[in-house]
Formats: C-alpha cells, structure tokens, sequence
C-alpha cells in the first residue's frame, strides 16, 4: 500500500498540514515563541538570552513520518464523477497548484500578523524600559548617597495630606462643561447619568469640582482598604474579574452592558491599568471610582503599574487631564495621586485565587505585602514617601514585582529586562508560590493577547486584558471572566465598535493594523533619525544611496535595539527598494513625512516625560541635598548627573549640564539652590527646543531639494488614510462578543 | 560550515528566516516549521515537496524531529538557486481555478470547491478551509468569485 496522506486519511481524524500550526489565529502563545526567537536573533553578543522556549513535542514528527512518502501518489480516494482520467488529473494538478499557492499565502500572512504584533509589543516594552529607568536612576542615587536615604521628600508629604482635606482651588474652565450635577452618596441613578455624559464624543465635561469630589471621595474610601483585599463570592455565588482598559471606555461600556451593573449578586473585580494611552482614561477612572462608591462592597479595584504618575506623564494620561480641564489639571493631577496611592495592591478570592496586575516572583510574600504601608508609594517609580526613616528596598522590590512581572514558559526567575522592572517567573515559581501561599491559581493582567485571555503553567496562572483594539482597530479582541462559586472560569470575548471594521474587507482591515504598526516604528525611528542617516551613510562611502540588505537591517538594530525581524520589514520600511539592495534614503524619507511628524508632534518622549514630571526632578534635588539645607554642591550635583548619564545615555550630555550647573551658580560659591537647579534643566530644555527647530528647518528645506519618491508618497498616502480616526459617541451595543467555551 | 561568517546574502536570508524560529538560539528548528520557512523564503512548495526538505535534513536519532541550519543552508540554497518551488503568476492560478470551473460561470460553488480543497490532491484540513471561507465567499452570493477572491489577496500581500 502507497503510503499517502490522501490513503491514511481514513485512519487519522486530523490530517497535520505543513503549514503554520494554528494559521487560523494570531494564537499568543505561538506569538510569544516567535516574539521571543525574534528578540534572541538579534540580542547583541552582550545581550541576555530570552526566555520563552518552544514547548516541542515528538508527536509531530512521527506522523510526519507516517506522511512522508516517496514518489507522487495518483491515487484518487473518489474517482472525480463524468471525467475522462485525463480530466481528473488535471483537476487534481489545478487542486494541488491552488492547495501550495494558498498555504503559502496563509504563511505568509501568518507572519505579517506576527510581525504586526511584534512591533507593537516591543515599542511598548522599550518605551516602559526608559521608565523602568527612571526608577534604577533613583535607586544608584539613593545607594550612592546613603544618608540621602534617610531624608526622603519631606516636601512632599506635608502637602499630600493637606489635599484629602481641603476643598482646594479650583477655577471655571472654558468651553462646553455639562450642567449634570453629582452629589455624594453617589447613586445608581448617578451612574446612568454619568455614563451619558461620558460617553458622549462632544459635551462630556464634568464641572471640574465634580471631577474633584469624585477623585477625592474616591481616594478616601480606598484609604480604609487593606492592601490585599478579601473578595468572597459566599452571597453572589460569582464574581467577574476585568483586566486592563487602558482609557477605553467603550470597552467597560460593552462589559457593563453584556454583564450589567454590580450589585451584591453582581460584584467585579478591575485589575488595574484604567488609563493610558486610550482617549478616555478619565472617564474610565472616575466611572470606576463611581461604581466603587455607588456599590462599594461589590467593586474591587486593583493597583495597576500604570496608575502611576510618571508613567502617566510618559503614556498620555497627564496630558489628556490637561488638554480636558487646561485651568485645573494641576490639582486634579494631586488627587488623582491620592487616588492611585490608596488602590489596593491586590485582592483574594475565596482565599483560593490571588489576583494582582503583574505577577509575582520567588520572594514575593503576601505576608510582607500585606504589612507594607502602601500610601508611601505615590509614584512606584520614585523612591517612596518616608518620614526621616530609611528606605526599605526589599519593600520597594515587592511592589516592583506584583505590578510589573510577566509568566515566561521556561522554568526559573530571571529580572524582566523586557520591561526593564519586575521579573519573569517560569511554571516552577508558580508552583512553589501557590503552595506557599496555599493558593489555586492566580489570575492577573499586564500583556495584551489577541483574545483577551490567555492559559499559562498549566493553567495556574489566567492572563485577562480588557482592552480591545489596543494597539489598532482590530488589533485584538478583550475579554472578561465570570467565576462561578467553584471560581470556575468563562471568558466573553469581545470587540468594540464593531461595526466600524464588519464594514471593511479582509484587506482593509489587515491594511489598517499594519499601517498603524509602521506608523508607530516610524515615529519611534525618529528619536534615532540623524544616527541612522550617519550609519547609513558610513555603509555607504561611494554616496549612491543604496546598501546591501544585511547592512541595512544591521544599521537598524544597532541603532534602534528593537530587536525587530528587520528583513521582514524591509519592504515597508525602505518602500520601492528592489530585492536586491535597499535605498536607505527612502527610509530617511519616509520618516520625514507629514504623518509621521504629526504622529510624533502628538505623542511624548521621555525627555518631554522627564520635564514635565518635575516632581521627579525635585525629588532628585531633595535626594542630593541630604543636609535638607535648600542647596547642593557642584560635587553632589556632579554625582547625580554622572548617574542620569548612565542611566539615559544620549538623553543628557554630561558636560552640557555642569556647564549649565556652573552657569547657574551665580554667586559663584559652589552652591546651587532648588530654583538654580531647576533652571539648569529648563535651559537644557529650551536649548534641546532650539536645537530642535534648527534639526527641522534643515531637514525641510533638504527635503524640498530632493523630493520623496512616488512609494515613499504612496506609502505615506496609505499610513495616513488607514491609521485617520473617526471619533463617535459611544454605542455600547455596538459590539461583537461571544462566549468562548469552557475548557 | 563555519555558521558566523555566512555572508553570501542568499544564505543570510535563509539563515534569518529559520532562525525566526530557532527558539532556544541552537540553531535548531522544529520539522513542524520547515514548511514555513521555505514559505518564508518566498517558495511555494507543495506538501510533498516540504516532506523531500525535511527527509533531506532532518537529524536522525535523538535529535528527530528537529532540523539543523547546517543542513538546511546548504540543502535549500541548492533548491534556491535552482528556483524550485517558484511562486506563479497570478495569471497561473486563475488558470488553475478556471480548471475547476469548466463552464467558465466566473465562480466556484462552495460545495464543489470545498469538497475539492478537502478531498483531492493535498487536502486542507477543516482549520485551513474554515480560514479561508470567509475571505473567499462572496457574502451575497454564497459562492467564490476566484478572480476577485485572488486580487483582494495578492495585492494585500
């Protein structure tokens, strides 16, 4: 018997086809292996191995096995009605040709997926590792300076209390603010009218007073909270847990209205990350905040990483609170901190299942956790809030590690140098962290996956993301969980604003992803434009404008570490390039059309992050000036930049700020004050503007010498109309959602 | 084969694109992923010529089931350059879906088409037939309009 694939049909319920396994989803897992593989191709020889290893098994290749077979096999399981042999074979040459040229295709597209994702995924990362740097930053200064350990920002202290008490400044805002007034206690019926005013795309401004009653309310009901809240399903017989929404408020719309409102039968848990990087994180906030104080035994609300000011400051929320209430952002900016410092840290259910918003590591202890005082950590990112006592890092450390890790498949904890904070903790740590805690299994939040959820280490450890269409429309789906009284698990899995992509075909929506993907690696290219001209040009000395593939994708690494599949990209990012050479000139272009300089007018840098918070840059001053005497030393400064220089490489230049420190020191006694210091950096500032109007009107008029090209045009042209949003009101019954079967 | 100094660009592209699946950084991939690989590098293989690729490389013994890059580089530049498994034009699969279509209607059933896809030559598994359907069905009609099924996804990728 010829052994064939068409043959053994009938003994094999599931032939195995040699194209990507489960081609027919983005499946994250699968993405995870990629993702990690295309991080260790291109980690330099100094760079750290990655974790997550392929689960292979041997199954498959004894089946492969079973299917290999030598020489064509013509024999037909059904003899193709009414044809002449001929006729049939033909058909099955025409079925075969169409069979390998779809597979391909599938592969193909399988991979344009990944490599969407992976994009998105890693910009995310890197941009979460210049914050994680911040707080090493604070970390080297404080272990540098040990007697500043113990000082502390007094500073800040004395006015965070006095902002939970009193009532506060707040002036009329310009523009349409709606005339809906909101009383303490909050009701159901508040709830109704606040969804219809948030929702709204135009119209949907609280009076600021309202915004800060809530936030303030909010904060100090959250103050009575233990830092592991105990969450019992003994009177609602469930419970639905919620992961990150990220400021996509027609995302809780949609699970508000296919789970309904909480009620004692009805109660939730939000894992946190409410905002960032979505448009409404607002509103997101003070809905929760609302629904907490309307229903305050059936919300939970967790601490997430990105309920943090600087994060904040780096992510878009600050500036989305400033660009809504311009007169009063600063304020409210306060008590949104009093908001963020009070969340619980995490919650229990039943004592069975611990949910917290990252993860845990091998020395993670609930014990400690649950003794810290949780008030001090304003920021996670800045040293805490002490009283003249010394800073405990083992503390600081437990913290780090429950908001900011990530489960790795392979076995061990190592530091999450992805992220640049927390750890990865393999199925092993897992395993001895349920014991210890005597726990089933742990659900948490944190990474994005294409259905909203996802199983790891055998099931113990449930990732569950709310947010849908994070990086894109139609990038992903959310999800939420029901857990029944036996915590049991079902998920709904869900997209918003559904109708907006049912409408488009499948190349559409496809074309919508990716343009979103290239938009974002251009705009973050553009912090590295004038280094990769000079290295492409270096790989270049005759100037003809063209490079070897290799050196091109070479170029790209060494300058942007992204640790991006680069040779898959090519074609996108240098469009119009043969398959032979690139033309690195028209990657430079592109990076320097409109929509790519409009898209990095929109967002923040670190730098534009580093500014703004200047808090963090009092609190340096207040770390360095361990006497507490108002002043610091050219000496101690010098300390403090050698250690952001490390830290930030390229960020600041060394010699520039002690220029600045020594121009500042007017008096010429070797001192400099709070103001004097704050001034160094604002020059620096002002002269990093400079320097960057000047970057600009060279590169405007070289770009009128020579034109981009008609595929750097068209590029552009197609990233532009794809990636334009159309905003609406908020229709939470325009959704797609769906249960997914239990396992 | 000294693996760090493949500097041909043809090996380089092979070798990048199956170490896109190299997880544990061994240079070793799983057979599951040849097909891909090759698929990668622009091939279009047929199932069985996937199979000859991974007869042709798989390691024997302990290692089964697994393929290393130095017997793949050289065993696959070998098929490059000879340029098998070339991809066809798109002028080459209508005329393929016109096979199927004898009576020139400009459309496939679903029932015969998909019969076809699953039955004959190297049939699709129920996954595969499931992904393709609703790129391929022409909502209104129900049935596969080929040439319009083929431009929506040649010009994508």
């Amino acid at each position: 018997m010829l052994r064939s694939c068409v043959c053994l049909r009938s003994e094999s319920t599931k032939r195995r086809s040699s194209s990507v396994e489960d081609a027919s989803s983005c499946r994250s897992s699968e993405i995870e292996r990629v993702g990690a593989s295309m991080q260790t191709t291109t980690l330099g020889p100094n760079g750290q191995p990655q974790p997550v290893a392929a689960q292979t098994t041997t199954r498959a290749s004894s089946l492969l096995q079973l299917f290999q077979r030598k020489g064509w096999c013509k024999h037909f399981r059904k003899p193709l009605r009414g044809m002449s042999a001929s006729r049939a074979e033909k058909t099955i040459r025409a079925a075969i040709f169409i069979q390998k040229w779809y597979r391909q295709h599938q592969a193909r597209r399988e991979m344009q997926k990944r490599c969407n994702w992976q994009i998105f995924q890693n910009l995310e990362y890197a941009s979460e590792q210049d914050q994680a740097e911040l707080y090493k930053f604070f970390n080297d200064l404080i272990k540098n300076m040990p007697q500043a350990a113990a000082t502390g920002n007094k500073y800040h202290q004395n006015s965070r209390i006095s902002i939970l008490e009193e009532d506060g400044e707040l002036v009329e805002e310009a523009g349409d603010i709606v005339s809906t007034r909101i009383e303490l206690p909050i009701t159901k019926n508040d709830i109704d009218r606040l969804i219809d005013v948030f929702r709204k795309k135009k119209g949907n401004r609280l009076h600021p007073k309202y915004v800060a009653m809530i936030l303030r309310e909010g904060a100090r009901c959250l103050k009575q909270m233990p830092n592991i809240v105990m969450v019992s399903t003994a009177v609602s017989q469930q419970v639905t847990v919620c992961g990150d929404l990220h400021g996509k408020l027609d995302d809780l719309l949609v699970v508000l209205y296919k789970n309904g409102l909480p009620s004692t039968s009805n109660p939730y848990v939000f894992n946190g990350d409410f905002v960032d990087r979505g448009k409404k994180g607002l509103e997101v906030l003070l809905l929760l905040l609302s629904l907490y104080l309307a229903f305050p035994n059936s919300v939970f609300l967790n601490r997430g990483n990105h309920e943090d000011s600087v994060m904040n400051a780096r992510y878009g929320f600050s500036r989305e609170v400033e660009s809504k209430y311009p007169r009063n952002y600063k304020q409210l900016l306060l008590l949104i901190d009093e908001v963020y410092r009070w969340l619980p840290l995490g919650s229990v259910l039943n004592s069975r299942v611990l949910i917290v918003h990252g993860g845990f590591s091998d020395s993670t202890s609930l014990d400690l956790i649950k003794s810290i005082d949780r008030g001090k950590y304003v920021s996670i990112l800045r040293p805490p809030v002490t009283d003249g006592e010394p800073l405990d890092k083992t503390e600081w450390q437990q913290i780090f590690d429950i908001m900011w890790s990530d489960p790795q498949s392979m076995q061990g904890c190592k530091p999450n140098t992805l992220r640049g904070a927390g750890v990865w903790f393999g199925p092993d740590v897992t395993e001895t962290f349920l014991k210890r805690h005597r726990l089933n299994y742990v659900i948490r939040s944190h990474e994005c996956k294409p259905n909203g959820h996802e199983f790891m280490h055998d099931n113990k450890v449930i990732t569950i993301f709310s947010a849908s269409n994070y990086y894109a429309m139609g990038s992903n789906k959310g999800a939420y969980m029901r857990l029944n009284n036996q915590l049991m698990p079902h998920f709904v899995q869900y997209i918003s604003a559904a109708s907006q992509t049912k409408r488009l075909s499948f190349r559409q929506r496809m074309g919508i992803v990716e343009s979103s993907a290239l938009k974002e690696l251009a705009v973050r290219m553009r912090d590295h434009r004038d280094e990769l001209e000079l290295e492409f040009q270096k790989c270049d000395p005759d100037g003809s404008g063209h490079i070897t593939i290799s050196k091109w994708c070479c170029v790209m690494e060494s300058v942007t570490k992204l640790g991006l599949p680069w040779r898959l990209l090519r074609d996108k990012l240098a469009p119009g390039t043969d398959s032979q050479s690139v033309n690195y000139v028209t990657t430079l272009d592109l990076l320097d059309t409109d929509v790519i300089m409009e898209a990095e007018a929109d967002g923040t840098t670190v730098m534009d992050a580093l500014y703004a918070n200047k808090s963090s840059l009092v609190t340096i001053f207040n770390i360095i000036d361990a006497d507490n005497s108002g002043e610091i030393t050219l000496d101690e400064f010098e300390t403090a930049i050698d250690l952001l220089v490390a830290h930030m490489p390229g960020v600041y230049s060394k010699e520039e700020m002690l220029e600045k420190c020594r121009m500042m020191d007017l008096n010429g006694d070797g001192k400099v004050d709070l103001n004097e210091f704050l001034e160094a950096f604002r020059l620096s500032d002002l002269h990093r503007k400079q320097q960057q109007e000047e970057d600009m009107r060279r590169r405007s008029t070289h770009r009128t010498i020579q034109n981009p090209s008609d595929s750097v045009t068209k590029l552009a042209n197609a990233i532009s109309k794809n990636t334009a949003v159309v905003e609406q009101d908020i229709d939470p019954t325009d959704c797609e959602a769906d249960a997914v079967d239990p396992k | 084969m000294d693996l760090d100094s493949v500097n041909n660009d043809l090996e380089k592209r092979i070798s990048d694109a199956f170490c896109v699946f190299d997880h544990h950084g061994d240079k070793f991939i799983d057979v599951r992923e040849v097909g891909t690989v090759l698929r990668l590098l622009g091939c279009v293989p047929t199932e069985q010529e996937v199979n000859e690729v991974i007869s042709a490389t798989e390691q024997l013994g302990e290692t089964s089931g697994e393929v290393h890059l130095t017997k793949f580089l050289p065993h696959v530049s070998q098929l490059l350059m000879e340029r098998k498994m070339e991809p066809a034009t798109p002028e080459k699969i209508i005329k393929a879906f016109k096979i199927l279509d004898p009576e020139n209607k400009g459309y496939l059933t679903k029932e015969h088409f998909g019969k076809l896809m699953m039955e004959e030559g190297e049939p699709f598994t129920q996954e595969e037939m499931d992904e393709m359907w609703p790129v391929a069905i022409d909502p209104i009609t129900g049935h596969i309009p080929y040439e319009f099924y083929l431009n929506q996804l040649m010009v994508y990728l």
